[in-house]
């Protein structure tokens, strides 16, 4: 275990650093989270006391919105960064010789894409805090339960990214679970607007899409502790599905990665991109 | 477990590489053109000794590259397997990863804006070493290697040949009984090249590390190996120590006389009364009153003594001899020679 956290430490410090060279892109991008956040206080001022009573989630856009982008930007490091470790890896040519120390492949994933998740806490919580600091958007409710369904949908979306991963590791380019889920999540999630309003304008089939969706899930989850504090029993329904689609997808993916693996070694392509 | 298998640092047994044909069912489906499977490795057995230097020579895609892949775990066999340290290369790849460090040739297996030392921090950490035991091994190695005023110089920075000496400091780092160094002197300069030979041979002989070397620098395998094979389309054409190898091709060797206190016509005439006068061509030496003489002789024959005695008693003072045997590269070409035909 210590040698797993050594490991970890060692690709946190060496994406730290290659950070620290490449300085003028993490102020750009705390800005432009900055403008975004104010961006969406004025859009939120045109809807104030037009809110439907329906959607209890969305009587302050503004909180609605955050939480959507803050957790989006979370759920979507823990879907694309397993993959992108990987192929970020191969394009650099540093992968071979990682995977010539002893240890594996998956490590060599989970590690890799660590850098990614420490940023995603600190870019997601900005614009909570940017929210609060600068617009008074307040929220309420057990933080640990909200915790806990970012954590448990993140790694739901991690099986995701463990598929994405063996598509990158097997056809090298072209995912098409990113595009699901990248531009899926954002429509039909729920990350804008209430999930209601599909049923309401597509009909039920397209709305059916928005329920087999685990960021759907997540974000209904968090958004029902954070903004209108509800307790563990209230948010069971969100809470369980999550768990499904963990119980399917995490032996699913897991077991696609290493055919995947064996595969690439096989064809000597563990390194190509 | 037998004697000879204890003491073999790695064994390879019948080995064989075919790449294969992505996704081939589909393109037969589909009706697709597709290349022919490459067959890299064919059928290639033998055993590298504990603390042995092995040399392994051959034409570009001649399979070595694939070699030193599957024996570092990166590749993995068709058919066949290979042995680290009684490891399997396949079953029991993490463990085969500990005892091997691999110097490669690629430049782009570092992280260009790190500095060399943070390189070496990142790969030794993933060995397993502390923070403290990681940065007194990389000051070894800088000593070593002689790269101590570039620890803080960024990867990008460095020459080509200081690439290649921190690609084997990398190599070194866990201090693994089993070296794969491919091309390790490539892009140094003579002086650096001849240091990086001596710390591969004393690396072999005073930390008993076996080191297995491909190289297109012929005179390096015969100066470094114990052993050398030669591999061609992907099959183990010979393997031997450098000598036997030269004198299985070849024990014929050139042989140049220089003398002088003889004149060329009088030089022709002497030799002329006891040999053959078609085995000899003269020539006159740089230096007017200098005569040289070459012939090829058998590894064994008496030829030499009794030239030299004969142009002695003729008056001839000897001013040199010179004698050129076969070399790795004539045992080479002529492998591949008997491939191309």
């Amino acid at each position: 275990m210590i040698l797993f956290f050594r490991r970890i430490w060692a690709f946190l410090a060496r994406d730290w650093r290659l950070e620290l060279s490449y300085r003028m892109q993490f102020f750009l991008r705390v800005l432009s989270i900055l403008i975004v956040v104010t961006t969406l206080f004025f859009i939120s001022k045109i809807f104030t006391g037009f809110a439907d009573p329906r959607f209890s989630q969305w009587r302050d856009p503004l909180a609605a919105w955050l939480t959507g982008l803050a957790v989006l930007n979370y759920f979507m490091t823990g879907f694309s960064s397993l993959a992108n470790a990987i192929r970020q890896e191969q394009v650099q040519g540093t992968l071979e010789s990682v995977l010539m120390t002893p240890i594996s492949v998956p490590t060599v994933i989970v590690a890799s894409s660590a850098w990614d998740f420490v940023q995603a806490t600190f870019f997601s919580s900005l614009y909570l805090f940017f929210g609060w600091l600068f617009f008074d958007v307040h929220y309420r409710g057990s933080f640990l339960l909200a915790l806990m369904f970012l954590v448990l949908t993140t790694v739901v979306l991690s099986c995701l990214g463990i598929l994405s991963a063996s598509f990158a590791m097997v056809f090298k380019r072209g995912d098409p679970f990113g595009i699901f889920l990248g531009t899926g999540s954002a429509l039909f999630s729920g990350v804008f607007f209430p999930t209601q309003l599909i049923n309401q304008y597509a009909g039920s089939g397209v709305a059916s899409i928005s329920r087999a969706l685990p960021p759907t899930y997540g974000l209904d989850g968090i958004r029902r502790v954070l903004i209108e504090g509800q307790s563990l029993r209230d948010v069971q329904q969100p809470l369980i599905m999550l768990l499904i689609f963990l119980i399917v997808l995490l032996p699913f993916s897991l077991w696609v990665f290493g055919r995947a693996v064996r595969k690439a070694k096989r064809e000597g392509s563990l390194i190509q991109y | 477990m037998t004697l000879e298998a204890k003491s073999a640092a790695i064994s390879v047994d019948h080995l064989s590489k075919t790449y294969p044909v992505s996704f081939l069912r589909l393109k037969k489906l589909l009706r697709r053109k597709f290349k022919p499977p490459v067959e890299a490795l064919r059928n290639i057995s033998f055993t590298i000794n504990e603390g042995e230097i092995f040399g392994l020579i051959g034409q570009n895609g001649a399979g070595k590259t694939t070699l030193t892949k599957i024996i570092a775990t990166l590749v993995q066999p068709t058919t066949g397997n290979v042995t680290v340290k009684g490891h399997d290369t396949v079953k029991d790849d993490q463990r085969v990863r500990r005892n091997v460090g691999l110097s490669g040739a690629e430049e782009r297996s570092f992280y260009w804006r790190l500095t060399t030392e943070q390189n070496l921090l990142f790969f030794a950490r993933l060995h397993g070493f502390s923070g403290r035991a990681a940065k007194s091994r990389i000051s070894e190695l800088f000593e070593l290697l002689e790269l101590q005023e570039l620890a803080t110089r960024r990867f990008a920075e460095l020459s080509t040949g200081n690439k290649q000496r921190l690609s084997v400091a990398r190599a070194m780092l866990a201090q693994p009984p089993v070296l794969l160094l491919d091309e390790p002197t490539r892009s140094l300069d003579p002086i650096a090249a001849a240091r990086m030979r001596s710390t591969i041979k004393s690396l072999a002989q005073a930390n008993n590390a076996t080191i297995f070397l491909t190289s297109h620098n012929l005179n390096e395998v015969e100066e470094l190996c114990d052993r050398v094979a030669i591999i061609s389309k992907g099959e183990i054409r010979a393997l031997d120590t450098p000598r036997n190898l030269r004198a299985a091709h070849t024990e014929e060797e050139r042989v140049t006389i220089v003398f002088g206190g003889l004149g060329l016509a009088d030089s022709e005439q002497a030799l002329a009364r006891s040999f053959r006068p078609e085995l000899f061509v003269f020539e006159p030496s740089s230096r007017a009153d200098e005569t040289s003489v070459k012939f090829v002789r058998d590894d064994h024959d008496q030829l030499l003594d009794r030239v030299l005695r004969t142009l002695q008693q003729s008056g001839a003072l000897i001013k040199s001899v010179e004698s050129e045997k076969a070399t790795l590269l004539d045992v080479l070409e002529r492998y591949e020679e008997a491939d191309n035909d």
